[in-house]
C-alpha cells in the first residue's frame, strides 16, 4: 500500500523535474518584444550587470557614418551602435546570423536570401524593417558615397543585385556564384532610413556630411549594442547600453550586461600606457617590447598579460619587377626568381623578430599570418636563414663575387638596389637595417633610404619608380578580399600593377586561383585553394615576408568573460561585464 | 588712431593672400595628397580612389582649386575636412574653447608672477635672490615644453596627485559646476604651469633688463634726489617706463594665444587646436590647414595691433598718424 503512493509519487517528481530540466536545457529564451533572440553562447561566464569598460583610442572617430567609416578610430565606435545582416564570430572567425536571422543559399551559388529578425527596434524605438536593408544598399550604391563597401560588393565589376521578396526576406544575385557572399555582405551596416532619407536624397556628398561627428548624439540611432550618449572632441566617446538588444546570454538574460562603454582620446600610445597603468582603463594593446615588463607589473597593476596569437598583417621586403619603374640590369635581376630566392634564404627572421619585436613573432613563408586559423597553409616551403645556401644558389644563377667582394650578375654589372620604407615607422625601419646588413653579407650594396609615407605611396602606385621597398597591408580573414594585392590586374599588385596580361605563368595561376576561389561557396574546397596560392607565392617569392608579430592584450583582472578571439581581441563587447562593479 | 588701425587691417590683405598662396602651393607640390593611406588598402579599388579625388576637388588643377578655396573663405565658408567631413569652421570651434582657455590662464599666471619677479630682480640686482631668479630663468627658457610637460606626467602618474593629461575627467558631466570648475582646474595645473615657468623665465629677463635700464636714467636720481620714497620711485616712475618693450611682447603673446601651445597640447592630450592641425598637416587635410593658417594669421597681426594701440596709450611720445 506504501509503494503504491509512493511510486506515483516519484513519477509525479520525475516528470517535474524532467519538465523544468528541459525548459531550462532546450526552450530558446525569448524576449517579450523579440521571439527568436540570439544567444550568445562563445562566453565561459554568466555575467553581472552594470559597470563601465573603459578603452583608449589615439585618434579620434572621423565620422558616426558606418557607410563612410574608415578608420578603426570610427569603426571602433560606429561597430558599437550598428551591425549587419551577418557577423562574424571573433573566436573562429566563422560567419553568424546577425540582423538577419538565417539564410538560404539557391544550389547553383548565384542566389542568397536572408531572413531579417523580427522585433528588433532602431533606438528611438522604430521598428527596423526591410526598408532599412534596402535603402542601406541605396547607399553604398549611391554615386559620390565615400565607402569601400561598394568594392567588396562589386564582383568582377558587377554590382551584386537585390530584390525583396517579402517583409522580411530579402535575395541577393550575383552573375557567377561566390563563395565568400557571407562575408562580404556582413560588411554591410544596416543603417536608418527614416533618419538618413533625406541626406541621401540630395546625393552622395551631402550623405557623407550626415552622421558626422557633428551630430547631436540623440540623432543617432542604431540598433546595435550601445546607444551614443556624447561625444567630447579630443577627449572620450561615451557610449550607453542598448536597453532593447536583440541579444541574450545562455540563461536568456538580455545583453549587453555593460552600463557604459567609454572610448578614451589619448595623444599617443604612451599615455596610452600610462592610462592604463594608472588604472583609467581596462585595457592596453601593448607592444611586444613591453611583454616582459608588464608580465612584472601584472600583481600590483591588478591586470593579466595575455600570450596573443599572431596579427593577421605582416611586413614584406617587394622588388619592383615593373619594366615603366625599372630599367634591366635591375629589372632581370628583380624578375629572376633564382634571385628572389636566394635573398629569401639571406633573411634572418629569427633576429627580426629577436631585435624588433622582443622574440614575441613567429617567421613568415607566405602571405597569410599563422593568426589566420581558418586559411593559414602549414606545410608552405620554407626559406631558413642560410646565407651559404644563399650564395649556392646566386652561383647557380650566375651571380659571382668578385675579388672586391661586390656581387656581380652574369653580364659583370655590380648588384646594387636601394631599399625604401616609410620614415617614422621605426619597425619598419628596425627590419631594414638587418635585412640591410644580411643582404651586404652576400656582396650586394645595398642602400637603405626610408622617405615619407606620402612620397613612398606616390612611387608605389603612380610613379612606379622605386627598386626595393619594405611596407606592410591590412589583411582580413578572406584573402580574395585582397584582390586588389593578387590579381596580375589589381591596383595594389605591388611589384607590376595593373598589368594588361599577367607577365608570368604563376601569375595565370594566382588570377585563376583566386577566380576560383571567389566562386567556391564550399568551404574546404576554398580553403584548398587558397593553400594552392599561398604555396605559389611562397615558391614564387614576389614579396618576402618577414615575421607574424603575436599580440599581446593587457586586460584588467576587474573584467569578466576574456577569451582571446583572432588577432588576440580579448572578448566581446555583448559579453564583457565588471566583475566588481565599483564604478558606476 | 582710426586710419591707423584701418591701415592696418588693409595691409591683413595682401599678407593673408601671400601666406595662403604660399602654403597652398607648398602643400600641394609636397608628394602626396589626403588619399595617399587610403591607396594602401587592399579592398579600396582604384576607382574608388579616383572618385575621391573628384569628390574633394583633388583632380582640379592648383590654380581653381585655390580660386575656389579663396571665393569661399571672402563669403565666410572655410569648406570641408576631407577626414572629418564637417566644416572647418565646427572642427576649429569645437576646439577653439579649449585652447584659449589654456593660454589665457597661462598667460594671467606668468604676467602676475613674471613682472614682480622682474621687478625685484632689478631692485635687488646681484643679490642671492636675484641670482637664484637667474638660474631657474634660464632654466625654464631652455626647457622645451614637450620635455617639460612630460616630466611633469611622469610625476602625476608616480605621485597621483594631478590627472594624467586631458582636460576633464570621466564623470565630467555628472559633476555640478563648481565640480567642472575644480575637474578643469586640476587638468589645468600641470600644462599652466609648463607654459607658465617658460613666459615667466622670459618676462622676468626682459623686465629686469628693462628696469635696469631706466634706474640708471637721470629722472630717476632726480626723483630719489627730491627725496620720494624709494617705492615711489620704482613703481610710479622707473616701471611706468619700463614696460614699453613688454606690451609689445604681451601683443606677441596675444597672436599666439591660438599657436603657442600647439606642441604641448599633442603631448599631454590637451584637446585644443594643435592636435588637430598636427594631424591635419601630417594627412595633409588641406582645408583644415589652410583655415587654421588663416585663423593664425590674423590673430598675430591683431595680437600686435592690440599691442601697438596699447604702447600709444601708455607712452603719449608715440603717434601713428
Amino acid at each position: 500500500m506504501r509503494e503504491r503512493i509512493i511510486m506515483p509519487l516519484l513519477v509525479i517528481v520525475a516528470a517535474t523535474l524532467a519538465a523544468a530540466m528541459a525548459a531550462s536545457q532546450s526552450a530558446p529564451p525569448t524576449l517579450p518584444d523579440i521571439p527568436n533572440p540570439k544567444v550568445v553562447v562563445e562566453a565561459p561566464e554568466i555575467g553581472k550587470f552594470g559597470g563601465t569598460y573603459i578603452v583608449s583610442s589615439i585618434s579620434d572617430p572621423r565620422t558616426f557614418n558606418p557607410i563612410v567609416a574608415q578608420e578603426t578610430s570610427s569603426t571602433g565606435v560606429t561597430g558599437a551602435i550598428f551591425e549587419g545582416l551577418v557577423e562574424q564570430n571573433y573566436l573562429t572567425g566563422e560567419i553568424e546570423p546577425g540582423l538577419a536571422e538565417s539564410w538560404t543559399t539557391s544550389p547553383d551559388g548565384r542566389t542568397w536570401t536572408f531572413t531579417l529578425r523580427q522585433g528588433v527596434r532602431w533606438t528611438d524605438g522604430t521598428p527596423l524593417t526591410m526598408d532599412d536593408v534596402l535603402f542601406s544598399l541605396e547607399a553604398v550604391f549611391t554615386d559620390g558615397v565615400q565607402t569601400s563597401t561598394v568594392d567588396l560588393l562589386t564582383i568582377e565589376d558587377k554590382p551584386i543585385r537585390w530584390r525583396k521578396v517579402d517583409d522580411r526576406r530579402i535575395a541577393f544575385m550575383t552573375d557567377k556564384p561566390v563563395g565568400t557572399f557571407l562575408r562580404l555582405i556582413g560588411s554591410l551596416d544596416i543603417i536608418p532610413k527614416h533618419k538618413l532619407g533625406d541626406a541621401l536624397a540630395k546625393g552622395g556628398a551631402e550623405f557623407n556630411k550626415t552622421y558626422g561627428i557633428d551630430t547631436p548624439p540623440r540623432e543617432i540611432v542604431g540598433t546595435g549594442l550601445f546607444i551614443l550618449q556624447s561625444y567630447v572632441p579630443g577627449q572620450r566617446v561615451t557610449l550607453l547600453r542598448n536597453p532593447n538588444y536583440w541579444k541574450v546570454d545562455r540563461q536568456g538574460n538580455r545583453l549587453p550586461y555593460l552600463t557604459r562603454y567609454v572610448i578614451l582620446i589619448v595623444p599617443n600610445l604612451e599615455a596610452a600606457r600610462l592610462k592604463f597603468l594608472a588604472k583609467e582603463t581596462d585595457l592596453y594593446s601593448a607592444r611586444a617590447r613591453e611583454f616582459a615588463e608588464f608580465k612584472q607589473g601584472e600583481q600590483a597593476g591588478n591586470y593579466t598579460i595575455h600570450d596573443g596569437p599572431e596579427t593577421f598583417s605582416s611586413e614584406f621586403l617587394v622588388f619592383n619587377q615593373n619594366p615603366t619603374g625599372v630599367a634591366p640590369p635591375k629589372l632581370t635581376w628583380f624578375q629572376d626568381v633564382r634571385f628572389r630566392r636566394a635573398l629569401n634564404y639571406a633573411i634572418d627572421r629569427k633576429t627580426i623578430a629577436e631585435q624588433v619585436y622582443a622574440g614575441r613573432a613567429s617567421p613568415a613563408w607566405g602571405p597569410e599570418s599563422t593568426g589566420n586559423t581558418l586559411y593559414y597553409n602549414p606545410k608552405l616551403p620554407q626559406y631558413p636563414y642560410d646565407t651559404g645556401r644563399a650564395q649556392q644558389l646566386l652561383a647557380e644563377a650566375g651571380y659571382q663575387k668578385g675579388s672586391e667582394g661586390l656581387l656581380r650578375d652574369a653580364q659583370g654589372n655590380i648588384v646594387e638596389f636601394i631599399i625604401s620604407t616609410n620614415a617614422g615607422n621605426t619597425d619598419r625601419e628596425a627590419i631594414g637595417n638587418i635585412v640591410r646588413q644580411d643582404f651586404t653579407k652576400l656582396g650586394i650594396r645595398v642602400t637603405f633610404a626610408p622617405e615619407a609615407f606620402n612620397t613612398l605611396v606616390g612611387k608605389l602606385t603612380g610613379t612606379f619608380k622605386w627598386e626595393a621597398v619594405i611596407i606592410g597591408l591590412t589583411g582580413g580573414i578572406e584573402p580574395v578580399t585582397g584582390r586588389n594585392v593578387w590579381l596580375s590586374s589589381g591596383s595594389l599588385h605591388m611589384w607590376w600593377p595593373k598589368q594588361e596580361k599577367p607577365a608570368t605563368e604563376w601569375e595565370v595561376e594566382i588570377d585563376r586561383l583566386f577566380e576560383r576561389a571567389t566562386a567556391e561557396i564550399n568551404q574546404n574546397r576554398r580553403r584548398q585553394l587558397y593553400f594552392q596560392y599561398q604555396e605559389v607565392v611562397a615558391t614564387q617569392v614576389p614579396m618576402m615576408f618577414f615575421t607574424n608579430p603575436k599580440t599581446q592584450p593587457a586586460v584588467r583582472n576587474t573584467l569578466g568573460n576574456i577569451k582571446l578571439g583572432l588577432q588576440g581581441v580579448p572578448g566581446e563587447l555583448e559579453t564583457l561585464y565588471q566583475k566588481t562593479t565599483s564604478r558606476p | 588712431m582710426i586710419r591707423h588701425i584701418v591701415r592696418r587691417m588693409l595691409q591683413l590683405i595682401p599678407m593673408l593672400l601671400g601666406i595662403t598662396v604660399m602654403s597652398f602651393v607648398i602643400i600641394q607640390l609636397s608628394p602626396g595628397d589626403f588619399l595617399a593611406e587610403i591607396r594602401l588598402n587592399p579592398i579600396v579599388s582604384q576607382e574608388t580612389v579616383d572618385r575621391m579625388r573628384t569628390n574633394f576637388g583633388l583632380d582640379q588643377p592648383l590654380h581653381v582649386q585655390y580660386l575656389r578655396w579663396l571665393t569661399n573663405i571672402v563669403r565666410g565658408d572655410f569648406g570641408y575636412s576631407f577626414a572629418y567631413q564637417v566644416p572647418v569652421l565646427w572642427l576649429v570651434r569645437s576646439r577653439l574653447f579649449n585652447t584659449l582657455l589654456l593660454n589665457i590662464i597661462a598667460l594671467i599666471v606668468a604676467w602676475a608672477i613674471g613682472i614682480p619677479i622682474g621687478i625685484h630682480a632689478a631692485t635687488h640686482q646681484y643679490s642671492w635672490s636675484d641670482n637664484l631668479l637667474s638660474l631657474f630663468s634660464y632654466v625654464g627658457i631652455s626647457t622645451p615644453t614637450f620635455f617639460s610637460g612630460l616630466l611633469l606626467l611622469f610625476v602625476a602618474f608616480k605621485t597621483g596627485w594631478l590627472p594624467i593629461g586631458g582636460m576633464t575627467s570621466l564623470d565630467y558631466d555628472l559633476f555640478p559646476w563648481y565640480g567642472k570648475a575644480f575637474d578643469v582646474a586640476r587638468h589645468l595645473v600641470i600644462p599652466v604651469m609648463v607654459l607658465g615657468v617658460l613666459a615667466v623665465a622670459g618676462l622676468t629677463r626682459q623686465m629686469r633688463a628693462n628696469l635696469l635700464e631706466v634706474l640708471r636714467q637721470d629722472y630717476v636720481k632726480t626723483a630719489r634726489a627730491k627725496g620720494l620714497a624709494e617705492r615711489v620711485v620704482v613703481n610710479k616712475h622707473a616701471v611706468r617706463n619700463a614696460i614699453n618693450p613688454l606690451i609689445t611682447i604681451f601683443g606677441f603673446e596675444l597672436g599666439g594665444l591660438l599657436s603657442g601651445s600647439a606642441i604641448l597640447e599633442v603631448v599631454i592630450g590637451w584637446p585644443g587646436l594643435g592636435q588637430l592641425i598636427l594631424d591635419a598637416v601630417v594627412r595633409k587635410d588641406l582645408y583644415v590647414v589652410m583655415g587654421s593658417l588663416v585663423i593664425g594669421g590674423v590673430t598675430l597681426v591683431l595680437g600686435n595691433l592690440i599691442a601697438d594701440i596699447l604702447l600709444a596709450y601708455s607712452d603719449p611720445r608715440i603717434r601713428y598718424d
